[in-house]
């Protein structure tokens, strides 16, 4: 990484000038072709013009909605639309400036929430969409303006925690305000219907043409993706841009440097928060309801997982984490399918990771035979299991059906199994190489033991458990995320 | 006639029982190279950061070509015209050199964020005088910090490039008053003395007001017009650097009592 | 008059419970720079390593030891299974991190803390359970302070808070151990110089934080809180406010804060709206952040620039 200098002090006299680096005149000598396949597709990529580059994936999001009529794709894309604005906003408060709001889902539902309140029956307006649009927004950025008041006095840590407080208040008070007790009135008012949300929320419409189907929905979230992707792409290298990720990297410094940061902090609050309440405007009114539910603790550490995951502060980053994020969960939702990824994940997983064919022998082969193994001491003890049919479906039915024995009592024998993977896979981050290797086989036949026998079971708990083991192996393992740069940090 | 660029009336800071500096009062001329030195925990340091708006004067008076900046904060004190460089070098590591300098714009600029978003004459123009600024800046130190290294993150310098491109990000921000805090501190012999001719050329080409606070008597000897020496916060001597070197307090303060009866 | 001073009666109990939880973060706080976010989920897997401990002796009702014996057992286990819980997470999820960003380890305590809240989902599925303490403890049988009745469940909640800060001091301030967790919390290069295991020390640390926060989820179960999955989410953000009342980092501020926060609410509750004891919490934070950011007993941090 560092260079070495070969530089020349400049004598006046000669008229060379201070410090000549033929390192840096020799530079283009030096940087040959490409070597690796990965790295001439890369090269190849950036060198085609921008606008085909933005094009090609846009025209791929233009065509979903021809591909297979499925209203449910659609739906799904509406929702991928509005957690990648969600990230774009994120971004700019984490990703750019460095402030951990870990409260920002709270303005997601704020504006939904506030969206439903003027346009339904809960008190009976029906606003102008756009205004609606409009006062939501406004009023959201506001508030992101007051959560960020204390950014000025809070530093990491102590920010976190406060904006973590913001965000659990917030949720409790929507769920218990559908009796809210006004000073002065008689009765409890419901404000936000408590548990059950509000619903019945009306449908945007602009200018006489009113969104009913999903398909205008994904359009215009289509429309709204592409006009902040390339807000965010403009102000990455911006004045602003530049000055929020200064504050990012060195506060101080940065205010040395003729930078306003707390001015710019508050800036980003507001901006991120104005953006999640448009997103959260949307949904409710596609969702044309709105419950609390939605709007707590999960989709937080969902978002920051697919801003994490892509890598802060790379757009393409965060495209690609947010449609991880969105779409497999959706996928996990049909047992044979989330059944053939879980297994086409681990195998390229390994395959990745290990790079000698004769460990992989070694790992899968081994695994196998283990799996036999266990199904023969579990015969031998007697204990009671179903047959294949009574389980599993699909595809990989006949394979999985024998090799893997099914306890009736999954409950049990799965937790068991599960507490034994999480011990296991704990141990195996700090043994040696060869260990691990040697242990690889035993803990490769475990996760999938443990998959099939319990995590099967329960898909939205098994997605939970996924995206937070996932963000403590990505902060040990490769922080900058899949598509982010390594980023070197002073303490 | 020069103007008075920076002074200090009586400016005095204490950290809980600490009197780190002590009704301290001194002036710099336009254009003049100013070196201080002192023993550390003089209160060095601590100097640049009441001028820069870290801390806040306990009392007295820090003014800018006659106007008060005391307390101001530190976007502040930058945008009026007064820059510095870290003792620990405080560049943004993660951002490239090109980046690292034309943050440093930001007060010289004035496209906001709708100028972004479309790409307006003004921002395209000031992108342009930016770029223009980042070369110009650069050019000061050679090719070293020139060319492809333009895009390379800050982190992947060495630590003397490290330092020149700190120097060159507070010219970027338009100052007139340069603070450079120990900025030969880690260079070897060519580097100390590249340093010494870059401060003279800042001074001798750009016009430049500069304070230094160095440890390396070569490049105090070799640079200032002036020398301020203190110990405890207080100012124990003042003059040329001759006079000042041989001056039996700060011989003192430097090596301890016994040294200066020796002289 | 006798309102007031029951409330304030429940107050310190309950206090009690948040100065324990408020203990262990600053105890990591002090010892690490780092808040961990994921200690009320420790505090939630203690409650629960206590109800099975109860239940696997037969209790709440039918337990094959003497009543006094299962609850030192309920407290043993859910002691040191929280212990080694927060040992192993510190192990596997943050050491590798000690010397990355600021934000590294924020993140992954928010993954532990929802793979936490998930694997208690999972392994003990989303039923709430109650410790039914009333079915053992005679309720009835207590001590009349000035007039309050205060039942034998919340004497031993006080008295075994008590105690355990008790030690807790004695440990920090009279042993080995606890000069070198005070050493690495002054300056952790330092005391590696001066010959500290600071890899040991840190695991003594989160291993007494999380045994705190163990026995705080055995006591808030024998007051009869629910216990379920999610309880980790408010116990730790109150006992986080406590701590940072207090002045996190400060030991004797931890316990204050717990106290002071424990009766606010408990007035709170009693005199305003219940609904807004929660929200108390969360405006005393702020507050204190905003207006006096070390906390009532903490030290003034000091930043070189």
């Amino acid at each position: 990484m560092s260079e070495m200098e070969q530089s020349e002090v400049g004598q006046n006299e000669t008229g060379r000038g201070i410090g000549t680096d033929e390192w840096v005149a020799q530079h283009e000598d030096r940087v040959g072709a490409p070597q690796t396949g990965m790295a001439r597709v890369a090269q190849q990529w950036t060198r085609l013009p921008g606008l085909v580059r933005w094009g090609i994936p846009l025209v791929i999001f233009l065509s979903v909605p021809f591909i297979g009529s499925s209203d449910y794709i659609l739906r799904i894309g509406v929702n991928l639309g509005l957690f990648v604005l969600l990230a774009l906003g994120l971004n700019l408060v984490v990703g750019y400036s460095g402030l951990l709001d870990l409260g920002f889902v709270a303005f997601y539902g704020f504006g939904a929430y506030a969206y439903a309140m003027l346009s339904s029956e809960q008190f009976g307006i029906h606003l102008n969409s756009l205004l609606a649009l409009g006062l939501v927004v406004a009023t959201t950025a506001a508030f992101g303006f007051i959560l960020g008041l204390p950014s000025r006095r809070l530093t990491g840590d102590y920010l976190a925690i406060a904006t973590l407080f913001f965000g659990q208040m917030f949720a409790v008070f929507v769920v218990s305000s559908d009796e809210f007790q006004l000073p002065g009135m008689s009765d409890p008012v419901d404000i936000t219907g408590g548990a059950n949300g509000i619903t019945q929320v009306d449908q945007i419409s602009v200018l006489g043409f009113t969104f009913e189907t999903n398909l205008s929905y994904y359009l215009l979230v289509v429309a709204l993706v592409v006009f902040f992707t390339v807000a965010t792409k403009r102000i990455h290298f911006s004045r602003h841009g530049l000055a929020w990720r200064s504050l990012g990297e060195d506060s101080v410094a940065a205010q040395h440097m003729t930078i306003p940061t707390v001015r710019l902090k508050l800036l980003a609050f507001t901006i991120g928060a104005g953006v999640a309440g448009l997103a959260g405007a949307i949904f409710a009114s596609v969702q044309q309801g709105v419950y609390p539910s939605e709007f707590m603790l999960p989709l937080l550490i969902t978002i920051y997982a697919a801003l994490i995951l892509g890598g802060l502060g790379s757009i393409p980053g965060i495209l690609l984490g947010a449609f991880i994020m969105v779409v497999l969960p959706e996928v996990l939702r049909f047992p044979d399918y989330s059944n053939g990824i879980f297994l086409a994940v681990l195998v390229i997983a390994v395959i990745v990771m290990v790079k000698s064919w004769k460990v992989l022998v070694w790992a899968f082969g081994g695994m196998v035979v283990i799996g036999f193994l266990v199904n023969g001491i579990l015969l031998a003890l007697k204990v009671p299991y179903l047959a294949a049919q009574e389980w599993i479906t699909g595809p990989l039915a006949p394979v999985l059906g024998v090799w893997v024995f099914m306890p009736e009592n999954r409950v049990l024998f799965g937790n068991i199994a599960f507490v034994a993977l999480v011990g296991l896979a704990a141990w195996m981050s700090i043994m040696s190489r060869r260990t691990r290797l040697i242990v690889l086989p035993f803990a490769l036949w475990l996760a999938i033991w443990t998959w099939e026998v319990r995590l099967l079971l329960e898909p939205s708990v098994t997605r939970q458990l996924l995206i937070g083991a996932l963000l403590i192996v990505l902060m040990a393992a490769r922080p900058q995320g899949l598509l982010g740069k390594p980023r070197v940090e002073v303490l | 006639m020069t103007a008075t660029a920076l002074e200090l009336r009586a400016v005095t800071k204490t950290f809980g029982g600490l009197v780190s500096l002590d009704a301290l009062s001194l002036a710099v001329q336009e254009r003049e190279v100013l070196s201080v030195i002192g023993p550390n925990g003089a209160g060095k340091t601590t100097f640049f950061n009441i001028i820069t708006g870290v801390y806040q004067p306990d009392s007295g008076d820090v003014l800018l070509y006659g106007e008060s900046i005391t307390g101001q904060s530190p976007d502040r004190v930058a945008r009026m015209g007064v820059a510095r460089t870290f003792q620990n070098v405080r560049l943004f590591l993660n951002l490239t050199v090109r980046e690292n300098i034309t943050a440093a714009m930001y007060g010289r600029t004035k496209s906001n964020l709708l100028d972004t978003l479309f790409g307006t004459p003004r921002a395209r123009r000031e992108r342009r005088e930016n770029e223009e600024r980042v070369l110009d800046a650069l050019s000061f130190f050679g090719t070293r910090l020139q060319g492809y290294r333009l895009d390379q993150p800050a982190y992947s310098l060495s630590y003397a490039n490290r330092r020149r491109l700190e120097i060159a990000r507070a010219m970027a921000t338009g100052a007139r008053v340069l603070l450079l805090d120990e900025p030969a501190a880690g260079m070897n012999p060519a580097e100390t003395h590249e340093i010494t001719e870059i401060i003279g050329r800042l001074r001798a080409e750009r016009d430049y007001t500069i304070v230094v606070i160095e440890h390396d008597m070569h490049v105090v000897e070799g640079v200032s017009d002036r020398v301020i020496a203190l110990d405890h916060g207080v100012k124990i001597a003042e003059g040329s650097f001759d006079s000042v070197a041989t001056d039996p307090s700060v011989v003192e303060a430097y090596l301890g009592r016994g040294s200066a009866a020796k002289k | 008059m006798e309102y007031f001073l029951e409330q304030l009666v429940n107050g310190v109990i309950f206090g009690g419970v948040y100065a324990l939880i408020a203990l262990g973060y600053t105890l990591i706080y002090g010892v690490l720079q780092f808040l961990n976010l994921a200690h009320g989920e420790v505090y939630m897997m203690g409650a629960f390593f206590g109800f099975f401990t109860m239940t696997a002796l037969g209790g709440p009702s039918m337990s094959i030891l003497p009543v006094p014996l299962m609850i030192l057992l309920m407290f043993v286990v859910a002691m040191g299974g929280s212990a080694l819980l927060g040992i192993g997470i510190e192990r596997f999820a943050y050491r590798p991190l000690r010397r990355s960003s600021r934000l590294a380890p924020l993140i992954s305590a928010l993954g532990v803390s929802l793979f936490l809240q998930s694997a208690a989902l999972l392994l003990f599925s989303s039923k709430v359970r109650l410790y039914d303490s009333n079915l053992f403890l005679n309720m009835q049988s207590g001590i009349s302070f000035f007039g309050v009745m205060i039942d034998i469940a919340e004497i031993m909640v006080v008295v075994g808070a008590i105690g355990l800060m008790v030690v807790l001091w004695f440990l920090v301030n009279r042993t080995n151990l606890g000069r070198a967790m005070r050493a690495v919390a002054v300056d952790q290069d330092a005391a590696v110089m001066n010959g500290i295991d600071v890899d040991r020390t840190v695991v003594w640390t989160f291993g007494i934080a999380s045994a705190l926060a163990g026995a705080a989820g055995v006591m808030s179960g024998l007051l009869l809180y629910p216990v379920d999955q999610y309880i980790g989410v408010f116990a730790g953000l109150k006992g986080f406010t406590a701590a940072v009342l207090g002045g996190i980092g400060s030991i004797p501020g931890a316990m204050l804060g717990g106290f002071l926060l424990g009766i606010t609410e408990a007035m709170v509750t009693a005199y305003l709206n219940p609904t807004y004891s929660d929200f108390l919490a969360f405006f005393i934070l702020v507050i204190v952040l905003l207006v006096r950011p070390r906390g009532l007993l903490g030290r003034p941090a000091l930043v070189k620039v």
